[in-house]
Order: C-alpha cells, then sequence, then structure tokens
C-alpha cells in the first residue's frame, strides 16, 4: 500500500501558522493534487510529506507507516523539484544513477533502471550531456527520470511545470498524466495553477491559507464548490460574485441585486427559505450567461433575463469573453461567439439559474 | 530545520571554527584587557590589579595624544581622497572608454601589493634627498617637470608626517575604492537610467538623482571599511617612517608595537590595543548588525 | 573619428592618474633593472641602458661582503607557511559555509556575526596572549606557529567567502540529494564540493595573497631570521644602512611578485576577493 495520511498536520514558521491542522488520506495510486494560491501551504505540506520540513505537530504516514522521524532518503519516496535542481557537475545518466549509487546498487540494474527510464521519457540520446546543455523540457524530464529509477512508493512533484513555456506546459501536462497511467503510482502534484489540477487530477486538494477547504474530483468542486474561495478559484474566467438579498414573494423567492432581480429555481426554495430578507452572495460562472440571441437551452423569461451593457469584448475566436455592467454590478460573461455586440451596446443576458450559486456572505460557505 | 540524526553532524563540523575563534578573537580580547588592568609594565608578568591606571596614564600621554591626532588626520584625508578618487575613477571608467581593462587594472594593482613593499617604496620616493646629493625620488620628479615649488621635506619635515604616509596608503587603496563603486554603478538598471532620459533629465540630473542615491550603501559601506583600515594602520608606518620626527607620523598601532615588545610594557601596550578595538569597534558592530539584519 | 572634448577630458585625466599609479612600480622594475654602475641617484627615473639583474642576486643572495642577508631564505619560509595556511583554512571556510548556507541551526546567523567580527579587529587586541599561548604551545618563533595563527585568524574571511558563494548554490539541489540518500558528508562530498571551484579559487587566491603581505603576525611570532616570512626580511633589508637603495627595492620587486603574478593570472577571482571582504556578495 502506497497511500498517504496527514492527520492534523501543523507546520510554524516562528509566528506564522503555514499549515493549520491538515487532515488527508491519499489513496493508493491516486493522482492528488494539492492547489491554491502562492503562501496556501501547499508546498509546505509536501515538503512536510518528504521530510524536508519538520511537522510542528501531527502525524504523517505513508504507506501507514508513521514517518515523522524518519529521514528523507528513507522515506521511500521521490521528488521532482520545481527547478529541476540537477546535479550541474554531473551527465544526464548520473543524475539519475546518482540515490540509486548511494543506496549502493548493482552496476548492473543502475544501467538497466536508468535505461528504462530514459526509454519512457524519451531522452536515451542524452545520457551523456550536462545538464546545461538541455533544453528546459529536457531538464524537465530528466528530473522526472531521477525520481521513477528509484520505484518509489510516493512520487511528490512541487510546481513542476512552472518554469516551462506555455506550449510545452500543456504537452507534459498530457505526458505526466500518462506517465502516472504507466508507472501505477501514488503522486503528489503541487500547483497554484487551477487547470493543471483539473486536467491531471483524480482527485484536487483546494488549499487556501494553510486550511483544505474542499477535497474533490476535478468535476465535482467545479460544479459542487463548498464555498466562496473554491468557487472562485476553480474555473477560468472566475466566478462572478453578486452581493444580492433573498426576496420572497407570493410563495416564490427571488435573488435581488437592485440592478436586476431574478426567480430561483424551484431546487433552491428548501435551502433559502432560511434566508428570506437576508443578504447573500450570488455566484454565476462566466459560461453560464448566454446572449439571448443565441440561447438554446434555456428559454428565456423576465425571471432570468437581465439588462446589461457590454464595456469591453475580448474575442477569443471559439468564444468571445464581454465585460458588462448592470447598474453597479461588473460582470463576466464567456458567449457564443456569433455574438454581435458592439462596444457600449445594450445586451440581453440570459443567467442558467440552475448552475448558480448562492454563499452566506458571513461564513463565505455555500448555501445551494 | 532538519529531520533527527543529521542534526548535530553539522553543528559537530563547525564547532571546531566557533571554538578557535572562541579562543582566539573573545578569550584573548578578553584576556588583553585583563593585562591592560594589571601592573605588568616589565619583563616578568604582575598581575596586581591596578584598576584604570594604565588607561589614566595613557591619556596624559604627549605622545598617545599625538597619535589620536595623527589617526584623525589620516582618517580623514584617506578615506575622502580613496572616496573621491575612487568616483571620479569610476564613473570615468564606466563611459565605455577604450582600454577599459588596462586602467582598471593598473588603479587595481597596488592591491595586490604588501604595505611593506608600498612602504619600501614610497619611502624612496619621498626621500627629501639633502645637500650633498641634491633633490631624489618625487622631488627630483618635480624639479624635472618645471614643479619646483612642490618640492617638500615630506615624512622628514614634523608638518607633514602622516600626510606623506596618507598618500602611500590613498595610492593602494584607491583602486580598490573605484572597484567598489564600479560594481555598483554596473548594478544600476540600464533602464532606469534611460527613464531618466526619457523623463528629460541631462547626464548631471542622471547623476546626481539616480546614480548617486543608488551608491549610497556603497559609500557607506567603504566609510567603514576604509575607516577601520585607517584605524589600524601599522605595516606602513613601519616600512616608511616609524614613528617619525616628533611622533609626526606614529600612530596608535605602532605606538602599542613599540610600548609592549620593545619596551616590554605589556600592562601598557594591553591598554592601547583596547582603545584601538574600541575604535574599530564603534565602526563595524554597528555596521555587522545593520548588513545582517537586512539579510536575515 | 572625431573625438570629443568631453571623452578627451576623461582619457586625460585617467591618464594624469595612471602616472600616479604606475609611478611606483616603474621605479621598482627599472631599479631593479640597473647595472652597479648605472645605479645613481641622479639618473633614478631614467631608463636602464641594459638589463642586469646584479641588484637583484645580491637582494635574494645577501653579501657576506658587506654584511647582510638575502630575502632568499625567507621567501621559502613564505611558501611553506603561506601555502598549508590557505589549503587548510580555505577547507574550514569551505565546511562553515556550508553549514552556515545548507544546515543553517538555531542561532547560526548570530554565530555567522561573531565568527565574522574576528576579520576587523586590530591584532594588537590579541597579540600579547597569543604570543604566550603559541609559547606554552611550543610552537612561537616556528612556522607551524604561524600557520597555526594564519588558519585561525583566516577563518572569518574564508568562511565569508564560501557562505557567499555557497547562498547562490540551489538549496534545492541539497534537497534532492537528501531524498536521493545522501547524508550531510555524502552531500558535500558528492554534491557541494565538486560546485566549489570557484569558491575555493576566491577563497584561496584571498588568502594567499593577505598571509603573503602579512607582517605584524611574522614580526612578532617569528622574531628570528631562519623562520622569518618575508615581508619581515624585506623590511629588515630596507632598515639597514648599509644596504644600497637599489637592492632594497630589488627585494621589494622580489617580494610582491608572487602576489603580483597571481593578479595578472588570476585578477578575477582576485577581484572577486576584494569586494567579497566588503560584505558584498
Amino acid at each position: 500500500m502506497s497511500n498517504v495520511i496527514l492527520k492534523n498536520l501543523t507546520k510554524k514558521f516562528k509566528e506564522i501558522i503555514a499549515v493549520d491542522n491538515v487532515n488527508i488520506e491519499i489513496k493508493d495510486k491516486e493522482f492528488a493534487v494539492l492547489v491554491g494560491p502562492s503562501g496556501c501551504g501547499k508546498t509546505t505540506t509536501l515538503r512536510a510529506i518528504a521530510g524536508l520540513e519538520e511537522a510542528t505537530s501531527g502525524e504523517i504516514y505513508i504507506g501507514d507507516k508513521l514517518v515523522n522521524d524518519v529521514q528523507p532518503k528513507d522515506r521511500d519516496i521521490a521528488m521532482v523539484f520545481q527547478n529541476y535542481a540537477l546535479y550541474p557537475h554531473m551527465d544526464v545518466y548520473n543524475n539519475m544513477a546518482f540515490g540509486l549509487k548511494l543506496r549502493k546498487f548493482p552496476k548492473k540494474e543502475i544501467d538497466q533502471r536508468v535505461q528504462e527510464a530514459a526509454e519512457i521519457l524519451g531522452i536515451e540520446n542524452l545520457l551523456k550531456r550536462k545538464p546545461k546543455q538541455l533544453s528546459g523540457g529536457q531538464r524537465q524530464r530528466v528530473a522526472v527520470g531521477r525520481a521513477i529509477v528509484r520505484k518509489p512508493k510516493v512520487f511528490l512533484f512541487d510546481e513542476p511545470l512552472s518554469n516551462l513555456d506555455a506550449k510545452l506546459r500543456v504537452a507534459m501536462r498530457a505526458e505526466i498524466s500518462k506517465l502516472h497511467r504507466r508507472l501505477e503510482a501514488t503522486i503528489i502534484y503541487v500547483t497554484h495553477d487551477q487547470i493543471e489540477a483539473m486536467t491531471m487530477a483524480s482527485r484536487i486538494f483546494i488549499m487556501n491559507e494553510g486550511r483544505v477547504l474542499q477535497i474533490g474530483a476535478p468535476l465535482e468542486v467545479y460544479r459542487k464548490p463548498n464555498n466562496k474561495f473554491v468557487a472562485g478559484f476553480i474555473g477560468s474566467p472566475a466566478m462572478n460574485f453578486i452581493d444580492s438579498k433573498i426576496v420572497k414573494e407570493n410563495g416564490d423567492y427571488f435573488i435581488d441585486a437592485e440592478s436586476f432581480k431574478v426567480k430561483a429555481p424551484q431546487a433552491f426554495y428548501s435551502k433559502i427559505a432560511d434566508y428570506a430578507g437576508k443578504e447573500v452572495i450570488f455566484g454565476v460562472r462566466p459560461e453560464d450567461l448566454h446572449d439571448k440571441q443565441f440561447v438554446s437551452k434555456i428559454t428565456p423569461s423576465i425571471f432570468n433575463t437581465i439588462n446589461t451593457k457590454a464595456e469591453v469584448i475580448e474575442p477569443l475566436g471559439a468564444e468571445i469573453f464581454i465585460y458588462l455592467t448592470c447598474g453597479k454590478h461588473s460582470v463576466i460573461g464567456k458567449m457564443d461567439s456569433r455574438t454581435q455586440i458592439e462596444v457600449d451596446q445594450s445586451m440581453e443576458v440570459v443567467l442558467d439559474m440552475e448552475k448558480t450559486h448562492l454563499f452566506d456572505p458571513k461564513t463565505l460557505l455555500v448555501i445551494v | 530545520m532538519q529531520i533527527k540524526g543529521d542534526k548535530w553532524t553539522p553543528i559537530l563540523f563547525i564547532t571546531p571554527s566557533i571554538v578557535a575563534v572562541g579562543i582566539f578573537v573573545y578569550g584573548f580580547i578578553s584576556w588583553t584587557s585583563f593585562i591592560s588592568f594589571t601592573k605588568w609594565n616589565n619583563v616578568m608578568p604582575d598581575y596586581t590589579l591596578v584598576g584604570f591606571e594604565n588607561y589614566r596614564k595613557l591619556f596624559n600621554n604627549m605622545r598617545f595624544q599625538i597619535d589620536l591626532h595623527n589617526t584623525f588626520v589620516f582618517t580623514v584625508i584617506f578615506v575622502t581622497s580613496c572616496l573621491l578618487i575612487g568616483l571620479l575613477l569610476a564613473v570615468l571608467i564606466d563611459q565605455r572608454i577604450k582600454g577599459e581593462g588596462i586602467f582598471r587594472n593598473l588603479f587595481l594593482l597596488p592591491m595586490a601589493v604588501s604595505f611593506i613593499v608600498s612602504g619600501v617604496i614610497w619611502r624612496w620616493l619621498f626621500n627629501p634627498g639633502s645637500f650633498q646629493l641634491g633633490n631624489i625620488g618625487v622631488n627630483q620628479l618635480f624639479e624635472k617637470v618645471g614643479l619646483n615649488f612642490l618640492t617638500c621635506g615630506w615624512y622628514t619635515d614634523p608638518n607633514i608626517g602622516i600626510k606623506a604616509v596618507a598618500i602611500a596608503a590613498i595610492w593602494q587603496f584607491s583602486g580598490y575604492t573605484m572597484a567598489l563603486y564600479l560594481a555598483g554603478l554596473r548594478g544600476i538598471p540600464l533602464e532606469l537610467r534611460e527613464a531618466a532620459a526619457i523623463d528629460g533629465a541631462n547626464q548631471w540630473k542622471t547623476f546626481y538623482y539616480i546614480t548617486l542615491p543608488f551608491l549610497r550603501p556603497i559609500t557607506f559601506g567603504a566609510i567603514i571599511i576604509l575607516g577601520h583600515i585607517s584605524l589600524k594602520i601599522f605595516d606602513l608606518v613601519v616600512a616608511m617612517t616609524g614613528s617619525g620626527p616628533a611622533f609626526s607620523s606614529d600612530v596608535p598601532a605602532f605606538f602599542m608595537y613599540d610600548t609592549t615588545f620593545r619596551g616590554n610594557h605589556f600592562a601598557q601596550g594591553a591598554s592601547i590595543a583596547i582603545i584601538l578595538l574600541f575604535l574599530v569597534s564603534l565602526l563595524i558592530i554597528p555596521y555587522l548588525i545593520t548588513t545582517f539584519r537586512k539579510e536575515a | 573619428m572625431k573625438i570629443s572634448l568631453t571623452r578627451l577630458l576623461i582619457y586625460i585625466i585617467l591618464a594624469i592618474f595612471s602616472i600616479f599609479y604606475i609611478i611606483p612600480m616603474y621605479i621598482m622594475v627599472v631599479t631593479g633593472m640597473k647595472s652597479f654602475a648605472e645605479v645613481s641617484l641622479d639618473t633614478m627615473w631614467n631608463l636602464p641602458n641594459s638589463f642586469n639583474f646584479n641588484s637583484f642576486s645580491l637582494a635574494w643572495l645577501g653579501s657576506i661582503k658587506e654584511g647582510f642577508r638575502g630575502i632568499s631564505g625567507s621567501f621559502l619560509n613564505s611558501v611553506f607557511l603561506v601555502v598549508p595556511a590557505t589549503v587548510i583554512s580555505a577547507l574550514f571556510g569551505s565546511l562553515n559555509g556550508y553549514v552556515l548556507t545548507k544546515w543553517q541551526f538555531r542561532g547560526s546567523d548570530l554565530i555567522f556575526t561573531m565568527i565574522l567580527f574576528g576579520m576587523f579587529i586590530p591584532y594588537q587586541s590579541i597579540i600579547i596572549p597569543l604570543v604566550l599561548t603559541l609559547q606554552r604551545l611550543h610552537v612561537y618563533g616556528t612556522i607551524p606557529g604561524l600557520i597555526l595563527v594564519h588558519v585561525i585568524y583566516g577563518i572569518p574571511i574564508s568562511t565569508l567567502i564560501f557562505r557567499n558563494y555557497y547562498v547562490t548554490v540551489p538549496t534545492e539541489m541539497v534537497e534532492a540529494s537528501k531524498i536521493d540518500g545522501a547524508n550531510f558528508l555524502g552531500i558535500y562530498r558528492w554534491v557541494i564540493f565538486p560546485l566549489s571551484t570557484p569558491g575555493f579559487a576566491v577563497a584561496m587566491i584571498w588568502q594567499f595573497t593577505s598571509i603573503w603581505n602579512d607582517f605584524l603576525f611574522g614580526l612578532i611570532i617569528t622574531p628570528n631570521p631562519a623562520s622569518q616570512p618575508i615581508t619581515v626580511a624585506l623590511n629588515n633589508l630596507a632598515g639597514s644602512y648599509i644596504v644600497q637603495w637599489n637592492v632594497q627595492i630589488a627585494g621589494a620587486l622580489l617580494t610582491a611578485l608572487p602576489p603580483i603574478l597571481i593578479y595578472i593570472f588570476l585578477g578575477k577571482f582576485f577581484l572577486r576577493g576584494l569586494l567579497q571582504g566588503s560584505l558584498k556578495g
């Protein structure tokens, strides 16, 4: 078993709490992605698992063994660093073989494992080169190769793609996913990029201010965010948040944002009953705003349509981002590219109400 | 912090250095201070405590008063000249001139040479000559190029004394100051000067408003380094002049050596050393604290 | 091509200063080259008519007839002193720098600052206890004693040089080797040491130059001519009334030669050491 369990893990640097009582279990063979903005504690969590940081309190288990006092080299893990951390004075072969040599593996086995890893990564012809002579993408592969020759229980990746250019990043994303399937190993992967998280993870662990806010499969956290932070962090462009009020009229519930008023779907009623007359935060993803001209699956009505004005238009080809104002509110819509709107024109926008969310403005937790 | 096991090995490896510095620097300083409070002013050690007696005698000593005055004069001349010459040369060299490397290497070369070597040479250059010999050294050179009014007795003239030593010291350290400033100038982002130019600043204004503020920490550091060198100056004085006529080129470091190792007045010598250390610490300790607080 | 007036002015100022810097060097070389007959104070600024190394050989070997010692013995003393002292203090500096950057512990920054202070003290403030201690250890007046002194008082600067160098070595590399299975010494042996060449170059050149050029320790710790380093011998040579001035200056050139050669051939590292001496990494 190569699962990783963190129990009440806390890490303080002097007065600053970097990791705050984290309790998670990463399952065997899972691709777990820890994601969050910089300073959220994701890297510190990873480094604590690696043994590069000592936990202030709490327990770390790898493969059901308590490892708090175990040195990094004896934890049966391998790590890929953000800046690769290749040894500049060793060639690619020796960079990969170093860990095996230190563990006194027989020469033949080292050869065989390095060769195998090099084949998987397509770097057989680079083995005699020094890191200096490699491109960024090649260095990345060597760093991964150094990890896989060891055949560890758990792979740790610390923002491994952040130093690559955009195009290479997309390619490496797919390769790492493939590698995960091939190696059938547990991977813990840290990134600040929610697209990396969404595309690669079996499960996403969203962190902020040292805590894990939500755990789930990519689409699950996208569709059912637990709280306003997760809702805003996952998805691009970010979800629109509008300060509103719940109003009950003739047995129906409305979301009233002063500049507009829309009707809550029937499914929301039981959960928002207690909020009648109270403030809420109304959340709509840009992709759930539609131009009335091109709306297909939803029926426009006065209950889900708002009048807006276009401020900025960003055509991306397949879709079009429109920055809209509606009274005092500003929202972004990701719309059908056939939209003919021009700047300063008014536009009728239909909201896909079933997919919207409401958040409690005090706790920031999701209401529905 | 590291995981247990390797926690003590690093400390083990740095311990010999800590112990050595602890004993040979801090221990010995304490020991010297102790000696400075004793009666040991003879060949045979005598550790009878006499309080501040040695310090009292020292500050009443004419020679020590001259020494402090000389040190002050030397420091002012040496530090300001090095800063001005260093800055001037650095700015000139930074103008993308031809033969930059040659000038730079030439100005820095004296830094590689021992104080004793430069002392020997400058003693000859500043030799005032005599009636029989006529002018020699620099004086002869002045005579040859028609600058006779510049000829003087140099270190044999009590009014010049330490100032002649200062010239030799400037020769050795102004190139070093230039190197510091040059590194500073090269560290100023080009965009900044370009931005100032676009904002309409002329060369002088750019220098005044952009370059000089950037060089301020370097000037500060250079003052500390040069200042503490001038407080400690010893080798150059020994090789060039010794105490000079009427102690006109005497300095505390030389006085300490003379008192302790020629005069066997160990307690008195120790008190001079402690005063010297105190003066150096006034410069260095605030510098060390600010430099490393910034980094941490 | 037209050179602007400012440019011309720049070159003129630089040329004037060049004269100031070059004069002592010029006198040193010219005087040493002159034949005995040519040595005259009237013509001390003139170039020599022919190459003659008489002054050098007198300064090097001394003269029994005139009754003064040459500096050759002391030159060798300095070599035997400088080489081991430089190597040992660089090794100490390297280990200290490694610990202080890659294995920091509680209080390590304070310890570093306290070590560094040792680099600035006037050695007069430790010299009396130093002499007493060396006498007790029976190494007073010997080259090994002088080596010990230079190694210990070289710890601050060599630690500083290596610390500043190792700060530029990414810490992730040390962490990667921890995960790869290396311990404190293994990381030093296999990763840090092989990458330390520039650090060693700077530290060793710095230490070589400053130990070679040291005068105070040599003067006080080795009063006997048999174990004196070269600067002390030169000072004695130059302080003697029976030695001709051209011989003194030839001695000065011989003393200055090793550091000057290092400066000429390894100037880059020498400069780096100089800049670090001012604590700017």
